[in-house]
């Protein structure tokens, strides 16, 4: 939203990713180079494209928890359809026709059936990642030609392709937000969900498509893991739907629903990319970096309320 | 307004600082100019990696170089796993020594090691040989118990202890993974000669000791005449014996099982467990770093340096 | 009570109003939909603060400055939405809070259910104590209810319309049990609405008005008649701008709707260029009829006609395609998006036609809002959200959103509740222009000069029935009220 309110929280945010960086700087020489910022990048679009779609079901007044068991199943039947000898585009259409499929089923469910999105979602993340797990026997698919694995490994100029992917899914996914009609219903239906439907809005239709977008960019995610990892794992992506749920909020979307922007979980991603990142230089213990992160979600969420009663007077 | 941008960066810097303050100490030893090994476990909630970072800090603390540890929150994250390689490049590490949550998957990862010619020593589980053939990746040394052999070692026993005569069990790791699959495979050789033992369920419970024991339950249910498991570690082992505690059958199944944990030691002297085959993860920390800093002198080592493996069994846990 | 005040922003909700009670006495407080009688018990159970005036228990003032102090002074409000626990059982709803207990903090069960059984059969209940709330009739519910307040030793007892969902026989078993609490010497405060029950129970009754104490008398002394006209009764000193137009054709029929436990059979026909008013109670359906007219929720049985030919009102979409526009009466909750701007909310309902296969072209939303922000006066700034505006404005913010459209029928529920009198009159004016225009409005609305002044027509609805129309040139707040309360007439 335009509004004053999100956009100082969206600037207090980078103003955060700058600090951050800057005390990262003085403590680790290795922070500020080249390759190092590149590598936090390309480990950042993964969670950074997952969040684009939790994103979006949040700014409607939903939860996804089944993201990372999308991830999975898209991810493995994109695996089995390139090792079956399919061509590469064939196979992308398969992995990203899985995602869509899954989440059209959950929109469809948390439109039709009536059931809270968290129910419905927490189902499908158990039923999609049985599903990965039966159709592979448990085992990882692997083993790719260069082509495929160029999708992880390939740079334009001196930018990781992957970066680039992400950077466009950020500005696809930005104007539709933004500049169509249907991004204006997810902002609405967030905001008010009964005002929405006295104004002729189609909740049902809407929503349905809000969690088909999410499954999609699981499956967009999916597509980058399986080339990175050179492998399609059925047990990938446990555990994302909470980086993306972080990455979110973190980023200012309320979890209300109607209130938030791409841009602000495109920095929230980079806040716990840049941090996992920086712990990784220092040296820190695993364990810490969870407190670390945990701490960081809580208080920015914190500043999020302590923002709202003032800002709402000024 | 200006106020609000004011006390989100606060919070923030404080967040930072405090993160800052944490990690000085461990940052502060890199600061002189001994060269830095890096260890990258699977995990550091298992005792088995505990062991191993133990090992290989009193080597290093020994030898005289730095040693960074680091390990992803969960075992099967073999991204995570390839974060950390990729961001300890840029620190200026001397070697590597890991221990892959993915043989295959994580093969990306040394790729970039090896550009930063980086010397890597693999430990505890094999990289896919394909896989990295295929990348053009070359280890310095494999460091690690025979898998296989321990494996055998425990088919041995159960032919021994059982006269040749059992209904086995087997709760397998994680299918696909190296470590699993070759005790598996020694343990099926074993015993494949002797007629007289029949596996009649071999079923995944991903290492985990939980899952040990509801896999396990499930198995007596379908099974109830169960003379001996083979469990591929110690953690579902004891699940097992959990669950045949809560089914009233103690001292009625023997349970074998893998890696010697100190609760399962422990099993074995109370007499609730039968054997368990002895990793001696701290030994594979050590020769890890040991390894490294020869590399690092320019000393070349074998491709494979082999851990023993023991058989613990309740005379030998006596001792 | 003596002269209680107590305002709100924009509305004077009680002006010195005088309330006494006496022990054994049941005092039946009457008075129509936003009278004050709500808010006079709220400020005596301490839910709102008075802000002038005093309250007197036993000749001494006492401060009530929440619900802690009335409960301690033994005050007890008995509302519509019980306040019971359904899967404990009936003593332990009784003694919710304050059960007998032993070795601090062990519940002694025998002496609760001893305590309760007692009580029970003190007030004539049959069903023991041990009994599950979730097994009893809603009437026995709230005898619970009542007991639960005498566990506390209620002197004074407040019933909010308690016989609004009983039968009969139901009533009559609430009435011996208020008859015996008296005798204990209970002062019992009735709200109702059912004139016939006033003289069944009540010994006096007092009468309020806008805020005002109109009289106070025993019940022996007033008929009903009189009892409606002191209700309705009010000085009409708003001035209502009305302009009446020739009504034209007919926009709107509606056939035998029905709507289980809400509309029963309704029928009634709009006209171009008139203004239908909607009168009756709360809950008599009203707003119902016009959420099954807006497509917001689907009739039993019953067909609408619009232009004379059926439509299948399948949802909001299909009513607004048929240029029926719905002022709801939860504005906040139901007529706009908090967080959107002035253009974007009303640009809501035409996303289709503003979209270029989906894309909103830039400034569209503004291009198509500014005029009809002009037009209405409706002030704010372009980026600031509409929770953030007035009352009046956010009013107008909805109705900006089908005067953009091409919507003829309109519904307001409720369009002046919550409004301040300046943006009242511009309301009012639109409807005036919307009805030279040619369109037709229907008004719901609880307040009976409005209702008087700016209907055409009015009907008047009862339990889901249209109890009478009546032509706005013969209609009185009399003829109104004692259709809306049930009466023949």
């Amino acid at each position: 939203m335009t509004t004053r309110l999100a956009r100082a929280r969206q600037f207090g945010t980078v103003i955060g990713l700058l600090v951050l960086s800057a005390v990262l700087w003085a403590l680790s020489p290795h922070f500020l180079t080249v390759a190092n910022l590149l590598n936090i990048a390309q480990q950042t679009t993964i969670n950074a494209v997952v969040a684009v779609g939790m994103t979006y079901v949040i700014l409607s007044g939903g939860i996804d928890l089944s993201v990372g068991s999308i991830v999975a199943l898209s991810g493995v039947a994109l695996g089995a359809a390139l090792q079956s000898g399919q061509a590469l585009p064939v196979a992308l259409v398969v992995a990203l026709g899985v995602g869509v499929a899954c989440g059209l089923v959950n929109g469809a469910i948390v439109s039709w059936g009536r059931l809270p999105p968290f129910i419905v979602t927490l189902g499908m993340m158990s039923i999609a990642r049985g599903m990965a797990l039966l159709f592979t026997e448990g085992r990882p698919v692997s083993g790719f030609d260069e082509g495929f694995r160029s999708l992880a490994t390939g740079r334009v100029g001196f930018i990781p392709v992957p970066v680039i992917i992400t950077g466009v899914v950020y500005v696809i996914a930005h104007v539709v937000l933004t500049k169509t009609t249907f991004g204006r219903y997810v902002y609405a239906i967030g905001g008010n969900e009964e005002a929405t439907r006295l104004s002729g809005v189609s909740i049902g239709f809407h929503k349905t498509m809000i969690y088909a977008v999410s499954g999609l960019m699981s499956a967009v995610a999916a597509i980058m893991l399986t080339a990175r990892l050179n492998s399609a794992q059925p047990i990938a992506g446990m555990m994302y739907e909470l980086d993306a749920i972080a990455a979110t909020v973190i980023g200012g979307t309320s979890l209300m629903g109607g209130e938030g922007s791409l841009g602000g979980t495109l920095v929230g991603a980079l806040i716990m990319g840049v941090l996992r990142n920086g712990l990784n230089l220092l040296g820190v213990s695993s364990f810490l970096q969870q407190i670390v992160i945990g701490a960081v979600i809580i208080g920015a969420v914190l500043v999020d309320t302590w923002l709202k009663p003032r800002a709402g007077r000024g | 307004m200006r106020r609000a941008e004011w006390r989100t960066s606060v919070a923030i810097v404080v967040l930072a600082f405090a993160v800052a303050g944490l990690s000085c100490n461990r940052a502060a030893p890199a600061a002189d100019d001994k060269p830095t090994v890096a260890l990258v476990l699977k995990t550091l909630n298992h005792p088995f990696f505990v062991d191993m970072r133990r090992g290989a800090q009193e080597a290093a603390d020994r030898l005289g170089v730095n040693l960074q540890v680091q390990a992803a929150e969960r075992e099967v994250d073999v991204e995570k796993q390839m974060q950390i390689v990729e961001n300890l490049i840029q620190t200026g590490i001397k070697a590597l020594a890991i221990t892959p949550s993915g043989s295959r998957e994580i093969v990306t990862a040394l790729v970039k090691a090896k550009a930063a010619n980086i010397p890597i020593l693999i430990v505890d589980t094999r990289l896919d040989a394909k896989a990295a053939a295929d990348a053009g990746v070359q280890t310095e040394a494999y460091i690690g118990s025979d898998n296989y052999a321990g494996g055998r070692l425990a088919g041995d026993h159960a032919v021994k202890v059982t006269g040749g005569k059992a209904r086995v069990a087997i709760l397998e790791g994680i299918p696909g993974h190296e470590t699993g699959d070759s005790r598996l495979r020694g343990f099926r050789d074993a015993v494949k000669d002797t007629p007289g033992i029949a596996i009649v369920s071999s079923q995944p419970a991903n290492w985990e000791r939980d899952q040990g024991f509801n896999v396990f339950q499930n198995m007596l249910q379908a099974h109830p005449d169960i003379d001996l498991v083979f469990a591929a570690s110690d953690l579902m082992a004891l699940g097992a014996i959990e669950a045949i505690a809560a089914a009233g059958k103690t001292g009625k199944i023997r349970v074998i099982g893998f890696d010697a944990l100190d609760d399962a030691k422990k099993a074995i002297a109370a007499g609730t467990m039968e054997a368990s085959v002895a990793q001696f993860p701290s030994e594979m920390g050590r020769l890890a770093v040991e390894g490294a800093v020869k590399v690092i002198r320019g000393e070349k080592l074998p491709a494979d340096i082999m851990v023993k493996l023991e058989m613990v069994t309740k005379d030998s846990v006596k001792q | 009570m003596r002269g209680i005040r107590k305002a709100f922003p924009g509305v004077i909700a009680l002006d010195g109003v005088d309330l006494a009670l006496r022990a054994g006495e049941v005092h039946v407080l009457l008075g129509e939909n936003g009278a004050g009688k709500s808010t006079l018990m709220k400020v005596l159970s301490g839910a709102y603060q008075k802000d002038a005036g005093e309250i007197l228990l036993n000749g001494r003032p006492v401060e009530i400055n929440g619900p802690r102090d009335a409960l301690a002074l033994g005050i007890r409000i008995i509302y519509q939405e019980l306040n019971l626990v359904p899967h404990l059982s009936v003593a332990e709803n009784i003694f919710l809070g304050s059960a007998p207990t032993r070795w601090g903090g062990i519940i002694d069960w025998r002496r609760l259910y001893a305590n309760a059984g007692q009580l029970l059969g003190d007030l004539g209940m049959e069903f023991s104590p041990q009994t599950p709330l979730r097994a009893l009739s809603l009437a026995q519910r709230q005898m619970v209810e009542i007991a639960k307040s005498l566990a506390r030793n209620a002197s004074v007892l407040v019933m909010d319309e308690p016989t609004s969902a009983l039968t009969s026989r139901e009533v009559d078993q609430l009435f011996t049990l208020v008859q015996r609490l008296t005798s204990r010497g209970v002062a019992v405060v009735y709200i109702t609405h059912r004139l016939d029950e006033v003289y069944r129970i009540g010994h006096r009754v007092t009468v309020l008005r806008d805020g005002r104490h109109v009289a106070t008398t025993t019940l022996d002394q007033v008929s009903i008649p009189d009892l409606v006209r002191m209700m309705a009764n009010r000085d009409v000193g708003e001035h209502f701008p009305k302009v009446r137009t020739a009504p034209g054709v007919e926009l709107l029929r509606v056939e035998r709707l029905r709507r289980r436990g809400v509309l029963d059979d309704v029928s009634f026909a709009l006209r171009a260029g008139e203004v239908l008013g909607i009168g009756g109670l709360l809950g008599a359906g009203r707003t119902e009829l016009a959420r099954v007219i807006a497509g917001a929720d689907r009739p039993d049985s019953g067909r609408v006609l619009v232009d004379g030919k059926p439509v299948s009102l399948t949802g909001p979409a299909a009513a607004i395609r048929h240029g029926i526009g719905l002022l709801p009466e939860e504005r906040k909750a139901q007529g706009f998006v908090g967080g959107f701007t002035i253009s974007r909310n009303i640009a809501l309902p035409h996303g289709r036609r503003l979209g270029h296969g989906g894309f909103l072209p830039g400034g569209c939303e503004e291009r198509l809002a500014d005029p009809i922000v002009k037009e209405l006066r409706i002030k704010g700034t372009a980026s600031q959200p509409v929770k953030l505006l007035s009352g009046g404005n956010q009013q107008k913010v909805v109705l900006a959103k089908w005067l953009a459209g091409d919507a003829k029928i309109f519904i307001f529920d409720e369009p002046t509740r919550g409004v301040d009198v300046g943006a009242k009159v511009e309301i009012y004016n639109l409807m005036n222009r919307l009805t030279a225009a040619g369109a037709g409005i229907i008004m719901i609305s609880s307040e009976l000069p409005e209702l008087l002044g700016m209907s055409d027509r009015i009907l008047v609805m009862h339990h889901g029935r249209i109890a009478a129309e009546i032509d706005a040139a013969q209609a009185s707040q009399e003829r109104v009220l004692s259709a809306a309360l049930g009466l023949a007439g």
